[in-house]
């Protein structure tokens, strides 16, 4: 990407007067108050990636994905050697490309989390949705109880960590299945 | 790996100013060293990072939707207010009083929240909206992020010297000659192929 910023109204090209400014300044073009602030990453020149270096003296540590390359530091994750194309910092971690696959898909590293399933929202959504057709709940219910217990230890919001919608949903089905059991014995009762 | 600690920046807004209540949300929060952009639907959440050496630039604009809430707000409130003035009996005051502060919470709520804004973040590879609604909101998140970014990319820049390094960039973009095309190799030619072999240009 150019080091351009553009007006978000009129997209024209910001050249002066907006920048790192304490308060919003129009823009020339379109005359849109604007406050822009820039920086230095802005004009930082992308590093070049890291060739591996060949092997030449016999002996020496080579990579475990490529044994013709020489080998420059362990991953953080398995401990195989890697060169310095299969070397991928994570923050402040260095990763094998197989570790780096592993933590995307069984979620182990949270910095490379990228979407997560919120099964409590999915249980206080059974429980609740069907009380509008009350029939629905008696199937609903223990459907309810069945996600709120299978995936109670699963994976939570990476920002919101609390089981409350788990235990609410939870008492809700508890409080339907108690619903439906009077409703049944009572009708048993009175044919009976 | 430790669970990282987050701090809630923004509550939950749509995405539109004017989305209906089903679409899906984001909220902003502040993560060690980054921002984190939840993007939530109901039943999953995306998530996007802003790491502070990467952020490029932020920029906020003031945008017309506080004076546009007021204008669909205020007719409705002014009716109401009209016919709880003119209402006789006790029954009818009640219900419009009720419509009255039905429709005049947000319309108070919307001169409260003040100046109406888009922030937009922009990284070297793209360019995303923020869930910043109003001017002093942005500004408030702004003023707690902007010393992590700068001490991420170790410091900040004066505003002539932006001027100058974009206008530098500009000049060098201009000057740079364009890459040459790409010689394309012929295609090989396989004994037996149906594909006739082609004569080099």
């Amino acid at each position: 990407m150019n080091p351009v910023i553009q007006c978000p109204a009129c997209h024209a090209s910001l050249m002066e007067g907006v920048f790192n400014q304490p308060d919003f300044a129009p823009c020339p073009a379109c005359r849109a108050p604007l406050q822009v602030l820039v920086f230095p990453a802005m004009f930082r020149k992308i590093a070049a990636g890291q060739n591996a270096e060949t092997i030449l003296v016999e002996g020496e540590s080579s990579c475990f994905y490529h044994p013709q390359k020489k080998a420059v530091r362990p991953c953080d994750g398995c401990g195989r050697f890697l060169c310095a194309l299969c070397d991928c910092l994570l923050d402040t971690r260095h990763f094998c490309p197989a570790c780096l696959e592993a933590g995307l898909t069984r979620g182990k590293i949270q910095a490379l989390d990228n979407q997560r399933t919120r099964y409590d929202s999915i249980a206080l959504a059974l429980a609740i949705y069907p009380i509008l057709m009350f029939f629905l709940t008696i199937v609903t219910a223990p459907v309810t109880l069945y996600v709120a217990i299978r995936y109670w230890n699963a994976p939570q919001s990476i920002v919101r960590r609390s089981r409350v919608r788990f235990v609410l949903a939870i008492v809700i089905a508890l409080a339907q299945i108690a619903g439906w059991t009077a409703l049944i014995i009572s009708m048993t009762g009175h044919n009976a | 790996m430790p669970d990282i600690k987050y701090q809630r920046l923004t509550g939950t807004h749509t995405r539109q100013a004017f989305s209906v209540a089903l679409a899906s949300r984001t909220s902003l929060w502040l993560g060690p060293d980054h921002l984190l952009c939840v993007e939530y639907n109901g039943f999953s959440e995306t998530y996007k990072r802003f790491y502070f050496r990467d952020i490029q630039a932020v920029t906020i604009r003031e945008t017309p939707w506080r004076t546009i809430w007021n204008g669909i707000l205020i007719i409705p409130l002014g009716l109401c207010w009209a016919a709880l003035m003119t209402s006789s009996d006790r029954g009818t005051a009640f219900a419009w009083g009720l419509c009255v502060a039905v429709v005049g919470i947000p319309f108070l709520l919307n001169n409260l929240w003040g100046t109406a804004c888009a922030c937009r973040l922009r990284t070297a590879v793209q360019v995303e909206d923020l869930p910043l609604r109003r001017v002093r909101k942005a500004r408030r998140v702004l003023q707690r992020i902007r010393p992590l970014i700068a001490a991420a990319q170790d410091g900040e820049i004066p505003a002539e010297m932006v001027t100058t390094w974009l206008r530098e960039a500009a000049a060098t973009e201009s000057v740079a000659p364009a890459p040459a095309p790409a010689a394309v190799p012929a295609p090989p030619v396989v004994e037996g192929s149906p594909v006739p072999p082609r004569l080099a240009p």
